[in-house]
């Protein structure tokens, strides 16, 4: 699946359990633009099977952590950009591992930085979101790719700073200089094949950590829902493919 | 308490070996030394006994030596086994044929203990001291063959001096090791649990920690939604400015990792904390990658230049660390249009270099850390 077309926008299809993000995401690709939302749906398959260049992929779905399901996707040829909160390194570096072309971390993302990451990904250009300069370049695992100094230092600047501009300036060359010594570093992370990533749960961590009891893990259903006097039960209440 | 269990440990060692060396030296000076003594006309070679008491001593001072050093027998113990195998065999020598198995030949049963002594605490030492001790009752076994001394009642002494000696010298040095085991057991018992009460103690703070920060965010929430239940505009700037603080706290404490306390985090979660009271936007992607030990002194040099940009931050700020096992780093970029900014790389006595940026209204403050 997902050859660009030049001529028509690159298509996108959502996986994310949130009505507010889909929301959001969907302002974004709002037409007229190069991108275009084709699908979305709160599970990996309530999307499978459709025809889109990138596939956009919440990781924690319904308090489920899915970087395991991302290997499979890649596999049958999907482009995958992963759009999560989970930014820690070693999960952005199991994503990558797992053959996703990019980690959009939600935390910083912007419709310029969305939307340039998935052009990108749709033309199979290496890009580097800060998350991902982050984990490349704070690996230390036994086969990690070799990276240059000038490439290593470029990498966390682009994490800690505010922008690709001033990561040439604090190193005292050209912005497009940087752009090539993150652009390697990529494509050198992508050359070193790693083993695939274990699971991770989230839910589990929180229950773990006594910030909610398992007995709160329901799926919510409001107050105007439940105004039939309790004939509603528990609904799954995301959209739906489209 | 894990130190006074250390010291139990090492002082059964030192105790049980040096009381080794202690019967090794009394029965020599007592027994051997008497009889060599008392019954030096009785023998047919005394200077040759003279001079295997000598030799036993030298070697019985050897060990002693080392075992007072290290607990342990010498690194080398071939070589003194062999002479104490010949001081067994001089003393036989120089007796008389019909004093074999009477007092004046007091060697075969004294040279064990030499043996107790060189063996002690070594990797093989179950092994090395059968083999000693079987090499001399084979030797005595030897000298009562060429002189014919083969009757029963000589055959009987030899086979209660040969077991009673064994069992002493055996018994003595395995009731040892079981007691040099047993104390070594209790002291890594006592040090996995000290390391255990350390990492409960701490999960303990860090779990408390969250939960305070937890109910703290939980009200902030609550306010929130009795607002916009109240009537708040959802599209009103500020309210919306609210949410994105409450989501971005508690996305914040959700993926937090980490089961010990980290002092510099610690300080960094501090002043986070402080400036989202203040109202200020803080974006904090997950402290990941692996903390190395910091030296005096670098902890304070690394925070100081971000933390302050981070306190002067005017209502957004963004605070990054990426670490690894020789690097780590602390940035901050703010809308702080006050915190002065030095145009080059300061150099700190700890090592640490800052760096400072202004660029699009806001400053860049980051300081790395790399041991030298």
């Amino acid at each position: 699946m997902g050859q660009q077309h030049l001529a028509a926008p690159v298509t996108v299809a959502l996986v994310e359990d949130h009505q507010v993000v889909v929301d959001g995401v969907r302002s974004w690709f709002s037409p007229p633009g190069p991108v275009e939302l084709v699908a979305h749906g709160p599970t990996v398959d309530s999307v499978r099977g459709t025809a889109a260049d990138v596939l956009l992929l919440d990781l924690n779905l319904n308090g489920t952590m899915v970087v395991d399901r991302i290997a499979e996707l890649c596999q049958g040829g999907q482009r995958v950009v992963v759009f999560s909160e989970h930014e820690e390194p070693e999960t952005v570096r199991a994503v990558l591992d797992a053959g996703a072309s990019a980690f959009i971390g939600k935390g910083r993302a912007t419709r310029e930085s969305c939307l340039e990451t998935v052009l990108d990904v749709a033309a199979d250009r290496p890009n580097v979101t800060p998350p991902m300069a982050q984990a490349i370049a704070t690996d230390e695992r036994p086969h990690r790719p070799q990276l240059s100094d000038k490439e290593r230092a470029a990498l966390l600047f682009w994490f800690q700073s505010m922008s690709k501009a001033s990561v040439a300036a604090r190193m005292g060359i050209k912005e497009r200089t940087v752009r090539q010594y993150i652009d390697r570093a990529r494509v050198k992370y992508a050359a070193a094949g790693r083993p695939a990533p274990t699971k991770e749960k989230l839910l589990v961590c929180a229950i773990e950590d006594g910030l909610i009891r398992p007995e709160e893990v329901t799926v919510y259903t409001s107050l105007a829902a439940r105004s039939d006097g309790g004939r509603a039960s528990s609904g799954s209440g995301s959209g739906s493919g489209s | 308490m894990t130190g006074d269990v250390e010291q139990v440990a090492q002082r059964y060692a030192r105790y049980t070996a040096l009381g080794a060396a202690v019967i090794t030296g009394l029965w020599h000076l007592g027994y051997d030394l008497t009889v060599t003594v008392a019954g030096w006309h009785a023998f047919r070679r005394p200077m040759l006994v003279a001079a295997a008491w000598t030799g036993y001593t030298a070697i019985a001072l050897i060990a002693t030596l080392s075992l007072a050093r290290t607990s342990r027998g010498p690194a080398r113990i071939r070589e003194l086994a062999v002479a104490a195998l010949a001081v067994d065999v001089a003393v036989i020598v120089a007796c008389r044929p019909g004093d074999l198995l009477g007092a004046a030949d007091w060697g075969w049963g004294s040279v064990g203990w030499l043996g107790v002594m060189l063996v002690w605490d070594r990797p093989r030492w179950r092994a090395e001291l059968v083999a000693f001790l079987a090499a001399n009752a084979g030797i005595m076994l030897t000298a009562m063959v060429v002189t014919g001394t083969l009757d029963r009642v000589s055959v009987a002494k030899y086979l209660v001096v040969i077991v009673g000696g064994i069992t002493m010298q055996l018994g003595y040095t395995a009731g040892c090791h079981t007691l040099r085991a047993r104390a070594e057991d209790a002291v890594l018992l006592a040090r996995r649990l000290a390391a255990d009460d350390a990492w409960r103690e701490s999960a303990w703070r860090i779990h408390a920690d969250r939960l305070r920060r937890y109910d703290a965010i939980r009200d902030a929430a609550e306010s929130l939604l009795e607002r916009l239940a109240d009537g708040a505009d959802p599209g009103d700037p500020r309210v919306r400015r609210d949410c994105t603080a409450g989501a971005m706290r508690l996305r914040r404490l959700i993926t937090e990792r980490e089961d010990v306390p980290d002092a510099l985090v610690s300080v960094l979660r501090e002043r986070i904390d402080a400036a989202e009271r203040r109202k200020v936007l803080v974006a904090a992607p997950p402290f990941g990658g692996n903390l190395p030990d910091l030296p005096a002194g670098v902890r304070e040099d690394l925070l100081r230049a971000p933390v302050r940009a981070l306190d002067g931050a005017r209502s957004r700020a963004r605070v990054t660390v990426s670490a690894m096992s020789t690097m780590v780093s602390v940035a901050v970029v703010a809308d702080n249009d006050d915190l002065p900014v030095s145009a080059t790389p300061v150099h700190e006595p700890s090592g640490v270099v800052v760096t400072y940026q202004r660029q699009g209204g806001e400053v860049w403050v980051n300081s790395i850390w790399q041991p030298p």
